[in-house]
């Protein structure tokens, strides 16, 4: 919204209070600005000129060469096209250097061979309207050699108020309001603006009939003895001030009269209309054309000012075709009227359709504000059309009544929640400064709420607590400490667990965290095999196919694989996030809510006589086992997953790690290679594979602290061995065997080579193993070392293994 | 026998001992000298073929050049190590351009490492951390917290909506969480509540349909006005370690009365107005207030246990997003959730 500094010192003396001035109080006070501009800059650029003689040009018809007394030196010699201009004239003259809107710089030049020092200018070329047909005539004698904006007194700034800080406020929303709130903060006075209706003619009044709750006041009043002319210069100069462009008198009266008193009209030409107004609810798929030529189609919830049973006007929103005042009309109906605020917004946003009315609509006006708008805008038009009459009284329809609210305030709570030392007459006359009625009575206040603020705004005693804070100025509340009254927080677990995997992956596992987003493409469900699964879906997504809400990370995760993996030889990922389920849901409807660690890992395949678990998926298997170390989770056991795996997952290459022992049984993390479907289609030219950890399952756990194992005091004998065994083995079982085998002296089995070579034979493979024997009462020696092999190599022959021996 | 010129031996061992130049050529000298079947050996084997009175005497000379040998090794041998020293020493060898060998290494979102600054900022100043669910109830978004069905800030909020009978929202706000703090907790007390929220908005540098807020809400007895101020003022000090100047100013938020705009001083002009702050001097920080009665009546409805009338407490909300790109200088908010590694990894 648009405030002009001009407008606002029709409401209130703004002397001595500059421009950047009222900006500071309005926003410190008031509402944001957002900005302060000068109005028409260039008005102060362009001189007035006295046209001293006129002669006509010799070698063209339509031009003229005039001397132009400019104030200074000699009188200027200017060549002019326009046919108005004549001798004795007083005219906006730019000089040679002189800057207009279009960045169009005035230089000296001859035209058809006379010297030419300047421009006089038309309305146009200034910027001020749309006529071009002749020079723009100053009206009066202003002083020759002044800057136009000063002799005219058109210097201007314009504020640009931050709509989104005064919804709350319909009494902000024209000219007269925000002067009110300068006048209480400059300890001035508002002034004076006599809006009472001048006498009526004895006609009949205009028929109204209200049929709606959504109208509760409805004023109509014939107006006759006026046409539509160009406004008065002063009318046009304000309304462009705040961006609205001047069409004729009877449209920039009426919105002169919304954006000073913040009222929105509306003038209808009467002999269009059938004799009777009728305000109603639409009809369901009931059509009309608004005059922005769009035909709307209606529903019951829209409202319809209608002649006869036509309708006219959508309500609050936008004139139709038939309300437009076309042609030299002298009989018009002024309407001002009082909308539902809700029921308006709610017809705007439907439509798509917010105009300046129903932006004020929408805020609640006061009903009292019809009818001074209604004597504010006969006495603007009649002061300027003499010739207007009012054939009858003014018609006062719909069920209204004088918004009224009155609000106990005790003076204690306000200086209680304020902190500031202030009498209870202080804050009385803070209040009385907006326009409060207030009675002070042993302590507490009793407050009446203007009719303006009543509506919906002012409703409670911290309505007013905010009137009194924010007019003293929220400066002038002193910080104060705020001492411990209460107890220290208990230890959060969820933030300790978020934080010990972030640091642990982000430290020594060396990855990365990266974000995604909560909504999943449709594609990317495609592509990472999730498509099928239930999601949360939002209903106006976006973009089209953007709706899923995420019931895992993994999938934004495993799309960042492949083009990083284009960039660098290794990828190393994680995301701790939410993931959203509506399977399962909450008394209310809420879907279960899943907190979950994904981790996601792509590197170029490993070279084939890489070691055993130089490959993405024991990579990660062995960040898994430190995570799940770290934060003190018992220790898992890891088997094949082969029920309930992601889409993503390898189906023949997954693993869970399921806890054991109290609470346990719960997969506290799968790991799995990256399906090959998905590896193509998010286009991984690499070695993958992903691995979400559930952090409700390790909430869950009775988490332990490993107990502490003495240092040995003797040294430990270090032995390899190798097995060769049948192709399908598990290398976990036959570590088994390496660690039974010892009878308590195995300290740590450390398998560190697989091998499936022909060397071994056709169906075999060799494990290789790191040994280390200990024991805790003394030096193990030779004996020891070859008890302990002969003792495997019987054990593993029991079970078909193959120990080989050097 | 013929006579043995010790001293000539001597002579004739230092000067061979002197001129060795590795640690070879002494040891082949000690071989020589003294090792089995080497020259003294055999000097002290003849001694039995002497005559009597000779024998002590030429013990003594054998001796006394054996440990001349072996003095002169060592003096030798420390010689040698004390050139090798200053050579190593003098060695010019060294090309200190050379990198150091590469650490790969891991990191934090940006986001994650100013949201634990704030979080334990507050946290020793007493503040409990809240999570609260990103798809929420509406009456948790809204209803709740003053913001009824009809409420014009609902449009403004951009929501998206999980559901036709709006039941459902992704969170617009982390306020939901006050609301959820109340149900469960007992006054006095003080929580933030950080986590991403949702406004269905174009995406382009500056704007995003998902970012990140931080929620703080304190209620108890006697909270006023000036502990807001304080809080935030203390806060930001902290921050961003360094007097950081702050102001007070009106604003709407339906679930705070009365409710502010909280600015800080423009760290780019230190108040002169400058393009970040455009020309005012002061950058928008937060939406704040003192907490709407409302929602202290729905947040603890139904609780024997509080006296609600009895209660005041202040609320805020700061963006998380427009903190860190002003700490790091991003310049685009689409790269928080980008996930490219070359952003990632710079933090
Ligand atoms: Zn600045």
């Amino acid at each position: 919204m648009q405030v002009s500094y001009r407008w606002l010192e029709r409401h209130v003396d703004l002397s001595g209070v500059t421009p950047l001035e009222v900006a500071r109080l309005l926003t410190l006070h008031v509402a944001e600005v957002e900005g302060v501009e000068p109005f028409a800059a260039h008005l102060s650029d362009v001189t007035v000129g006295h046209v001293l003689e006129r002669t006509a040009h010799p070698d063209a018809d339509k031009l003229s060469v005039c001397r132009v007394d400019v104030g200074q030196g000699e009188p200027l010699q200017i060549v002019c096209g326009a046919p108005n201009v004549a001798a004795g004239q007083r005219v906006a003259v730019a000089t040679i250097g002189t800057v207009l809107p279009g960045d169009f710089k005035i230089k000296k030049g001859k035209i058809r061979g006379q010297e030419s020092a300047g421009m006089i200018c038309s309305v146009r070329e200034l910027d001020l309207g749309d006529e071009h047909d002749g020079i723009w005539v100053l009206p009066g004698e202003p002083e020759v050699g002044r800057s136009v904006a000063q002799a005219l007194g058109l210097a201007d700034w314009v504020f640009e108020i931050d709509n989104k800080s005064v919804t709350h406020r319909p009494d902000l929303w024209g000219h007269r309001g925000m002067a009110r709130e300068l006048a209480a903060l400059l300890g001035r006075e508002l002034k004076s603006l006599d809006t009472s209706l001048p006498e009526t003619g004895s006609g009949e009044p205009y028929p109204v009939r209200v049929e709606t709750p959504g109208c509760p006041r409805y004023l109509a009043l014939p107006i006759d003895g006026v046409r539509a002319e160009p406004s008065p210069q002063w009318l046009r100069l304000l309304l462009l001030a705040v961006g609205q462009r001047p069409i004729d008198l009877l449209v920039d009266v009426s919105n002169f009269v919304m954006l000073d008193l913040g009222q929105p009209n509306h003038l209808f030409d009467r002999r269009r209309l059938a004799g009777s107004i009728e305000v109603r609810e639409a009809r369901e798929g009931e059509l009309i054309q608004t005059l922005d030529g769009e035909e709307r189609r209606l529903t019951p919830a829209d409202l319809l000012i209608c002649s006869g049973d036509q309708p006219v006007a959508l309500a609050g929103v936008m004139g139709g075709e038939l309300s437009k005042v076309e042609g030299d009309t002298n009989e018009l109906l002024l309407e001002i009227a009082n909308f539902h605020g809700t029921t308006v917004r709610r017809t705007a946003a439907r439509l798509a359709l917010r105009t300046d009315a129903s932006a004020r609509f929408e805020k609640s006006l006061d009903p009292c504000l019809a009818l001074e708008a209604a004597g504010h805008l006969v006495r603007i038009l009649a002061q300027i059309q003499p010739s207007l009459t009012l054939p009858s009284p003014i018609t006062d329809a719909g069920d209204w009544a004088v918004p009224s609210v009155r609000i106990a305030l005790p003076g204690e709570r306000v200086r209680g929640i304020l902190g500031v030392d202030m009498r209870d007459e202080q804050i009385a006359a803070h209040l009385g400064a907006l326009g409060f009625g207030v009675a002070i009575d042993g302590g507490v206040l009793t407050v009446d709420v203007p009719t303006w603020r009543a509506t919906k705004d002012v409703t409670i005693a911290e309505d007013l607590i905010e009137e009194v804070g924010r007019t003293v100025g929220y400066d002038a509340i002193p910080g104060a400490k705020l001492v411990a009254e209460v107890a220290p927080p208990p230890r959060d677990h969820r933030r300790e667990l978020v934080r010990a995997l972030q640091d642990r992956l982000s430290g020594s596992a060396r990855f990365h965290e990266a974000l995604g987003y909560s909504f999943q493409s449709n594609d990317l469900l495609r592509a990472t095999r999730g498509a099928d699964a239930a999601y949360v879906e939002v209903i106006n997504p976006v973009a089209e196919g953007e709706s899923k809400v995420r019931r895992s990370v993994l999938p934004s995760l495993l799309q960042k694989l492949g083009p990083n993996l284009r960039q660098r030889g290794d990828v190393r990922l994680f995301e701790i996030g939410k993931g959203y389920l509506p399977e399962r849901r909450g008394e209310r409807g809420d879907p279960a809510e899943v907190h979950e660690l994904g981790l996601a890992l792509a590197a170029p395949r490993p070279a084939a006589n890489a070691r055993f678990d130089a490959g993405a998926l024991p990579r990660l298997r062995g960040v898994l086992d430190d995570l799940l170390h770290v934060v003190g989770a018992p220790a898992p056991e890891w088997r094949r997953a082969a029920a309930d795996l992601p889409g993503w997952a390898h189906p023949g290459k997954a693993v869970e790690a399921v806890t054991t022992g109290a609470g346990g049984g719960a997969r506290v993390a799968l790991l799995a290679a990256i399906h090959p479907e998905v590896t193509r289609d998010l286009e991984i030219d690499g070695d993958a594979s992903g691995a979400c950890v559930s952090l409700d399952a390790i909430l869950a756990l009775d988490r332990t602290v490993s107990d502490y194992r003495p240092v040995p005091r003797f040294p430990g004998v270090k032995l390899d061995v190798a097995f060769s065994v049948p192709a399908q083995t598990p290398a976990a079982d036959v570590a088994k065997v390496v660690d039974h085998a010892g009878k308590g002296l195995v300290a740590s089995v450390e398998l560190f080579d697989v091998y499936a070579g022909a060397s071994v034979g056709e169906g075999k493979k060799s494990l290789a193993y790191h040994v280390v024997l200990q024991a805790a009462d003394r030096t193990l020696d030779d004996k020891d070392q070859r008890k302990y092999l002969d003792r495997l190599e019987r054990t593993a022959a029991h079970q078909g293994l193959e120990l080989r021996r050097e | 026998m013929t006579q043995v010129d010790f001293d000539d031996l001597q002579r004739t061992a230092a000067e061979r001992i002197a001129r060795a130049s590795d640690e070879e050529g002494l040891r082949a000298i000690e071989r020589e000298y003294l090792d089995k079947g080497g020259v003294i050996a055999g000097l002290l084997a003849s001694i039995p073929t002497l005559e009597p009175t000779e024998r002590r005497e030429f013990g003594q000379s054998a001796n006394g050049l054996k440990q001349a040998v072996q003095a002169a090794l060592a003096d030798g041998r420390a010689a040698l190590a004390a050139g090798r020293l200053a050579a190593e020493l003098a060695a010019d060898d060294f090309d200190p351009t050379l990198p150091g060998a590469r650490l790969e290494r891991g990191s934090l979102h940006p986001l994650t490492q100013v949201r634990r600054e704030v979080e334990d900022l507050f946290s020793s100043m007493g503040y409990q951390v809240l999570d609260g669910p990103e798809v929420e109830l509406d009456y948790y978004n809204f209803q709740a917290l003053n913001i009824p069905v009809d409420h014009p800030s609902r449009e403004e909020q951009d929501t998206f909506y999980c559901d036709r009978e709006h039941t459902l929202v992704m969170r617009t706000q982390t306020s939901p969480v006050q609301i959820r703090a109340m149900e469960r907790m007992t006054p006095p007390f003080r929580v933030i509540a950080p986590g991403r929220v949702f406004r269905n908005e174009q995406q382009d540098a500056t704007h995003e349909h998902t970012f990140h807020q931080v929620e703080g809400l304190v209620v108890g007895h006697g909270v006023q006005v000036g502990h807001l101020t304080w809080t935030l003022k203390n806060f930001l000090t902290q921050l961003f370690d360094r007097e950081v100047p702050v102001r007070l100013r009106p604003g709407f938020f339906p679930f705070v009365e009365p409710g502010f705009e909280f600015d800080m001083g423009c760290a780019f002009c230190g108040g002169k107005g400058c393009r970040v702050c455009k020309g005012s001097g002061w950058i928008e920080f937060c939406g704040c207030g003192m907490v709407h009665p409302r929602v202290l009546e729905a947040g603890f409805a139904g609780r024997d246990d509080v006296d609600v009338s009895a209660l005041t407490g202040f609320a805020f909300g700061f963006g998380l997003d427009r903190l860190v790109m002003t700490r790091y200088g991003v310049d685009d908010i689409r790269q928080f959730m980008g996930g490219d590694l070359r952003f990632l990894e710079q933090f």
